[in-house]
């Protein structure tokens, strides 16, 4: 039995601690996933601790076959699609905040300051896309490319099936494509020669 | 200008041989809707995670403490207001009732004793009746019919099992 796996085990006992250390390990995945559903630090905060305040209360009803991962990234999805539909809902539009960003997104490992800007320029250009896919397309994009979660388990967590995923997945990245070539239509970009900028 | 296979290469993050690289490659320079495809690649691709301001634990354990303080609150007032609640409802209704009683003593005894009567004759007849119908009901059903309706029985019960299993059944994803 691994670690994790124990302390499942000792939080579904009633353990505080072994919770708090599930809560340590898992605390960037579900924070990120917040982050790049809802697009603001203090909302992502707000919903990530939400999450876990929700795992914590349900912990009982998690079935031990699943990847932990997967269950908690689950509750973190559906939390953020409720709150993005909510938002929706009350005719506060996503768009209205799209140049609020500003979030900083630290590099160390930045090999020069240009390409560091440059890839700087480009996350912050995806994250003002990302706000504007479905939110369900969306989870799915931030699951798989933040998350490296496989299609099976994307369709576990957002309760689809594996062809729904694909197909979302799919029609997820040609909108984020054409929404990218409308932002940066002159844009090109920048490649080593014969090398293919997506491998 | 021909997509494809260019397009399904990088929509489905295939592997690609070097000559597949090369020709792709070649389409990028000439094709915008697939560099723009490439470009929203890469940018997925080297997208960072991002992490939460320090005491990210230690915020969710004073969250919790509160949220528990909280539910805490909630449960001794909803037990307070049901208990109030059921007294009142008690006294409304029983009310009358023990007033009469301690007014009239006799008559409550007498009204007590023949209720208890009532009772006990009514289960005597029913338990006669029943007896009747078991001496007279092989008469007329077969044992097939028996067999049948013992069967339409069970199946009832069974989908009434299965029926509360589903809805008890443990949800995932809370």
């Amino acid at each position: 039995m691994n670690e994790e796996m124990a302390w499942v085990i000792q939080a579904q006992q009633g353990s505080d601690e072994a919770f708090t250390n599930l809560v340590d390990a898992y605390q960037k995945h579900v924070y990120n996933l917040c982050y790049r559903m809802l697009g603001e630090p203090e909302s992502a905060e707000d919903a990530a601790q939400e999450t876990f305040l929700r795992a914590f209360q349900h912990i009982h009803r998690y079935d031990r076959k699943r990847p932990f991962a997967t269950w908690l990234l689950s509750i973190a999805a559906h939390y953020c699609i409720d709150r993005l539909r909510r938002r929706k809902f009350s005719m506060a539009s996503i768009d209205q905040d799209e140049d609020e960003g500003g979030f900083e997104l630290p590099d160390a490992d930045a090999p020069n300051p240009e390409t560091e800007v440059m890839h700087s320029e480009q996350r912050e250009q995806l994250q003002g896309l990302l706000k504007r896919l479905d939110s369900v397309d969306r989870a799915a994009i931030v699951l798989r490319y933040w998350n490296d979660c496989s299609e099976v388990e994307i369709a576990e967590a957002l309760n689809l099936t594996v062809s729904a995923v694909k197909s979302r997945l799919h029609r997820a990245r040609r909108e984020l494509a054409g929404l990218w070539q409308a932002e940066t239509p002159r844009s090109k970009p920048e490649r080593r020669p014969n090398e293919s900028p997506a491998f | 200008m021909n997509h494809r296979p260019f397009e399904d290469w990088l929509l489905e993050d295939q592997p690609l041989t070097p000559e597949q690289k090369c020709d792709l490659q070649s389409h990028l320079r000439l094709c915008n809707s697939c560099a723009s495809i490439a470009e929203s690649n890469l940018a997925l691709h080297t997208a960072h995670i991002v992490s939460s301001s320090p005491g990210f634990t230690d915020r969710f354990k004073t969250r919790l403490a509160h949220r528990r303080s909280e539910q805490r609150w909630r449960q001794v007032i909803g037990t307070l207001v049901l208990v109030l609640g059921g007294l009142g409802l008690i006294y409304w209704l029983a009310g009358p009732i023990v007033q009469e009683a301690f007014n009239s003593p006799a008559e409550w005894i007498t009204t007590a004793i023949s209720y208890f009567l009532f009772v006990l004759t009514s289960l005597q007849a029913l338990g006669e009746a029943s007896a009747i119908l078991l001496r007279v009901v092989p008469n007329f059903v077969t044992p097939i019919d028996l067999f049948v309706i013992l069967t339409m029985v069970s199946g009832v019960g069974f989908l009434c099992i299965l029926s509360i299993w589903r809805i008890n059944r443990v949800p995932q994803g809370v």
